[in-house]
């Protein structure tokens, strides 16, 4: 109980150095554009426009009785979300090791500081998705989406996600302090989970074996959790929610227990 | 207020090179060297004790473990053996600067590195005109730091470390920053803290300086604590034996 109260004592007392954080990279983002924070939204509707004119036009990729650019898109953001923030995390601080050796920071801050700043870009690409959603009823590709209010559960489904991502960043943060392979290796990791999430294709189109593998893929029940709802008008069953709660906290626990084990040996390995 | 039992650090310097498929090979072809020596004690049972308003100094020469000494007090590193007790908020001045972002201005940088300090935003915003008018930096607050002179930074990291006022003040070697005129403002400051009843812990090789300051002074040499007590003393014999 009081370590419990411990920790987000401690949340609570680094919350403002979180913001700065996070402000810092929102301003190191976009200085010197001239459109600023407008590329945050201005991103996704290019990146979007790119895929769908490549994948639906060239390849001709399609997901039977659904919007394929809602598809697209819906598996883009997310999927990306989860890859940059990882990703950043991952550096975040072996970056900021020249103020870890200087001043008394909880280093934990850093990764989740970063899975924040593009979870905040994330909620700001979901304006254009909504958008697109909405479009789709006035004849945007061949099928309309669903709007219910099941949509409620998304922010549920997100926040699994961001835990998950955060468990990945501590993680990934802690083993890249003390090998730094693992830079050049998660990049590789990344494009191949990329390829093997179903993002632009449906996994009807894989062999059956590969199908039930699937089904282990975090980031596949992420993914198949908001596009039931938004491409099917179906509430995830209570299991499956149950089972994202599960994979975000499971993957947050293992993150962190493995970092606060191994923190303080991180300055050795400056 | 501080206190220190046997307290021992201790760096593997086989971390370095050891790691890697370079030296793997190499090493195939090498007789080992052996492991021990690549154990470095930058401490070895180092005990003192710093009462409240105490001023400490700490001497020896470069690499006697000063350093790694204010990083284990300031919480930075964690000892390898012994026992280290704080009690009171602790002001880090351990390198000035080192929580600045070269491509933020001045302004934004305030806030950052006072967050990083563990300053509250609330405390920032009444004291920003504080740190501005001593940093004597008004007209550059929209200037990138990365333009600023050393010395303009270096004063604008005093300004901000030392707008609190700490139970404990852990100082390495920065009274020396900027101009003559900013030199002698901030050494009024630390003796304004100094007076106001602030501990400090105290690393400089200006030995005028620690006369100057510190009630009382640790003299480390390889890691060890060759002697400690009355300032005038200790000054005198280190400065003999530095200088024989």
């Amino acid at each position: 109980m009081t370590k419990t109260k411990a920790i987000f004592g401690n949340f609570k007392r680094y919350w403002f150095l979180m913001t700065q954080l996070i402000s810092r990279d929102f301003k190191k983002k976009y200085k010197r554009s001239v459109l600023g924070i407008l590329w945050s939204l201005l991103n996704p509707i290019l990146t979007m426009a790119v895929m769908a004119i490549v994948f639906s036009q060239m390849f001709k990729f399609k997901v039977e009785g659904v919007n394929y650019i809602v598809y697209l898109m819906t598996g883009i953001i997310m999927f990306n979300y989860f890859s940059q923030a990882s990703n950043m995390a991952m550096t975040s601080v072996v970056e900021n090791f020249t103020l870890i050796n200087k001043v008394y920071i909880p280093k934990y801050i850093f990764p989740v500081a970063k899975c924040l700043f593009v979870g905040i870009d994330f909620l700001l690409t979901l304006i254009p998705w909504f958008a697109i959603i909405i479009l789709s009823y006035v004849g945007l590709g061949e099928y309309t989406c669903h709007i219910n209010w099941y949509y409620l559960l998304l922010p549920y489904i997100f926040f699994c996600m961001f835990l998950f991502t955060v468990g990945m960043g501590l993680l990934l943060s802690c083993i890249s302090v003390f090998l730094r392979d693992v830079f050049h290796i998660y990049g590789i990791v990344l494009t191949l989970w990329n390829y093997l999430t179903p993002v632009f294709y449906s996994i009807e189109i894989l062999p059956a074996r590969l199908q039930t593998i699937m089904h282990f893929n975090p980031m596949y029940q992420f993914l198949t959790a908001a596009r039931s709802i938004v491409l099917y008008g179906q509430r995830p069953s209570f299991t499956t929610l149950g089972i994202l709660g599960l994979i975000g906290v499971g993957m947050l626990a293992i993150g962190a227990f493995v970092f606060k084990k191994k923190q303080d040996k991180f300055i050795y390995y400056v | 207020m501080i206190n220190l039992e046997k307290v021992s650090m201790k760096f593997n310097l086989g971390i370095e090179k050891n790691f890697s498929m370079k030296q793997a090979f190499i090493d195939l072809f090498t007789k080992k060297k052996d492991k021990n020596n690549e154990e470095f004690w930058a401490l070895t049972d180092v005990s003192f004790h710093v009462k409240k308003g105490e001023v400490v100094g700490l001497i020896g020469s470069n690499g006697a473990g000063k350093s790694t000494l204010l990083k284990i007090v300031s919480g930075v590193m964690k000892p390898t053996s012994g026992k280290v007790t704080v009690n009171g908020v602790i002001s880090p001045m351990i390198e000035l600067g080192a929580g600045f972002d070269p491509e933020l201005n001045a302004r934004e940088n305030i806030y950052l590195n006072g967050a990083i300090l563990g300053y509250s935003k609330k405390f920032i915003d009444e004291k920003f005109d504080e740190i501005v008018e001593f940093s004597e930096l008004r007209d550059f607050l929209e200037v990138p730091v990365k333009n600023f002179s050393s010395g303009m930074t270096a004063k604008l990291a005093f300004s901000i470390a030392t707008v609190v006022n700490p139970e404990i003040l852990i100082v390495d070697e920065i009274l020396s920053v900027g101009d003559i005129k900013f030199q002698e403002k901030s050494k009024k400051k630390m003796m304004d803290m100094i007076n106001g009843g602030t501990t400090v812990l105290y690393v400089s090789h200006s030995l005028e300086s620690i006369r100057d300051l510190c009630t009382k002074v640790v003299w480390l040499e390889h890691g060890k604590v060759i002697k400690m007590g009355e300032t005038k003393k200790i000054c005198d014999e280190y400065y003999k034996s530095q200088i024989g």
